[in-house]
């Protein structure tokens, strides 16, 4: 019973750590942009980072080794420093996306000035971080980020065409500006795809030292949790397109985002979607900021986790600090946090096949991961969304370019 | 990366106004007002809180002062500089009503008056686009 309700929580706190501010972003202004169209690639995004969250933690529970040693270890020197800078700068950019939504979100609920909070928050997330154990993490900001549900209720009181809600999930395409159109698209799946969430997942299985007993929570969490958390985005993208597309509005701000819940549901859905914004951003936080930390260390083979002490892993220590300052210090150049997070989204869809390539490698390699290697789904999956990758890493600069980034 | 970044922050709200910049500033411009009149009226019902009042309404109002100012500075191409000036002056009027709401984030009543100036504000910034 213990180990159900245990599932049940790590679940919760899956769905409301789904969301971060790049899905926030974007579900928002594709559905105030193009209605309920593009709810499809949400699905296909979802499935995406199940598939590979999957097998990240297949090879971090058979192999006891995260992502990071996989592909030190597959793809050589090299190619990997190349996945490290790649990997690190687009974590830069979200980390500093995120430490300033904090801070919008803070400003949002008390009023302080702008400059004070973005200290605080980083003060704050640097002693969560240094105090709080990691499963007390991840249930902290997955059981606030829940609060985001708000959004699940808005989108039903907003009364949204159902039937168009329906067809959405149907592949298609009715609009003029196909260029957009699939901009918006590149972004969605980027956002739902980004590559710190599997750094993070596959080093928090280790972290949590799963073994292979842990294979079925493993899927479960990933199918669960993602999925069910995929709700959230579908919700998102919904109150967008009933709320602002009819009226013309471009939700170009946190705020604008929140009142999708203030308009149907009143001061109580504002001050739920705030708070849900603040757990989720937060917690996304923390997620990069560890994510950096992890990769730097297990690419250069220094002592790292979250389990041992500072002084059991300084440099580990040391690198989240310094991510945590330099974002912090980035945050107060003034950078709009909205516009950053749509440069990290995009940017993180090129680095896209450097992180999948070697886990799809490495979880396929029967010498490594012997009768836990891919199945013929996971292989079919894996090889699917890899080609699926490789085109929108391909095509998301120039759709940036191209769209004056996604302005039309 | 950083060379695109840059470019294209650069670009933000810069280069000469042709036909097509204007459009876009005019349908920028409309949403912002739209948007305001949406807010407003949660204010005007008490359905909103005093600090994100006055910090939304910040935050919207120095989006809609920026566009208004890069209006006035930027070149024109020929002909459209009547329209041009049309767009600066509704970007500021806007920003106004922003400030006003920002001033008094917990006054229905003049929410209430906000309210009201943002419709014809978007309906105008929406016929310049057209």
């Amino acid at each position: 019973m213990n180990k159900i309700f245990g599932v049940a929580l790590g679940i919760l706190a899956a769905i409301g750590g789904f969301v971060d501010i790049g899905d926030l972003v974007f579900n928002v202004a594709a559905g105030a942009t193009f209605g309920y169209q593009l709810l499809w690639v949400v699905v296909v995004g979802v499935v995406g980072i199940i598939t590979y969250s999957e097998m990240c933690g297949r090879v971090s529970a058979v192999s006891q080794k995260a992502v990071f040693d996989a592909v030190r270890e597959r793809v050589g020197f090299k190619a990997g420093l190349i996945t490290l800078i790649a990997a690190e700068i687009v974590n830069a950019m979200t980390l500093t996306a995120e430490v300033g939504g904090v801070a919008i979100c803070l400003q949002l609920l008390s009023g302080l000035p702008y400059r004070v909070l973005i200290v605080l928050a980083a003060i704050a997330l640097a002693i969560v971080v240094w105090v709080v154990n990691f499963d007390w993490i991840e249930r902290i900001f997955g059981y606030g980020g829940l609060c985001l549900l708000v959004f699940a209720v808005a989108a039903v009181k907003l009364h949204p065409d159902w039937g168009a809600v329906g067809h959405g999930f149907v592949p298609h395409v009715d609009t003029g500006n196909k260029l957009l159109y699939a901009y918006f698209a590149v972004g969605l799946l980027g956002a739902a795809m980004t590559p710190y969430e599997v750094y993070f997942y596959s080093s928090g299985a280790v972290e949590e030292g799963w073994t292979v007993k842990d294979l079925g929570l493993n899927r479960l969490n990933a199918i669960v949790g993602y999925g069910l958390g995929g709700i959230l985005s579908f919700a998102l993208m919904i109150v967008g397109g009933a709320l602002f597309l009819g009226k013309g509005i471009d939700p170009e701000t946190l705020g604008s985002i929140a009142m999708g819940a203030q308009v149907p549901l009143g001061e109580i859905g504002l001050i739920l979607a705030l708070v849900g914004i603040l757990f989720a951003v937060a917690g996304a936080s923390i997620d990069t900021l560890f994510s950096g930390a992890y990769d730097l260390a297990q690419f250069c083979g220094f002592e790292w986790g979250r389990h041992k002490s500072p002084a059991g892993a300084p440099r580990f220590t040391l690198t989240w600090i310094v991510l945590l300052i330099l974002a912090m210090l980035a945050v107060m150049t003034g950078v709009d946090a909205v516009k950053l997070t749509e440069f990290a989204v995009i940017f993180s869809v090129v680095a896209l096949p450097l992180t999948y390539l070697p886990i799809l490698l490495v979880a396929n390699d029967k010498a490594y991961m012997k009768e836990y290697a891919n199945g013929r789904l996971a292989n079919t999956l894996g090889i699917f969304y890899f080609v699926i990758i490789l085109i929108v890493a391909l095509t998301a600069i120039p759709l940036m370019i191209l769209t004056n980034l996604g302005q039309g | 990366m950083a060379v695109v970044a840059a470019a294209l922050l650069a670009g933000c709200n810069g280069g000469t106004v042709d036909q097509h910049a204007l459009k876009q500033d005019s349908k920028t411009i409309s949403s912002l007002a739209t948007e305001g009149g949406l807010f407003a009226g949660q204010v005007a019902r008490g359905e909103s809180t005093g600090p994100y009042t006055r910090i939304q309404s910040d935050n919207l109002g120095r989006l809609a002062a920026n566009l208004a100012d890069a209006l006035g500075r930027r070149k024109t191409s020929p002909g459209i500089e009547p329209k041009v000036r049309t767009a600066g002056r509704l970007a500021a009027q806007v920003a106004e009503q922003f400030k006003a709401l920002h001033d008094h984030p917990t006054d229905r009543a003049v929410a209430r008056s906000v309210q009201q100036a943002f419709g014809p504000l978007a309906d105008h910034a929406d016929k310049l686009a057209k």
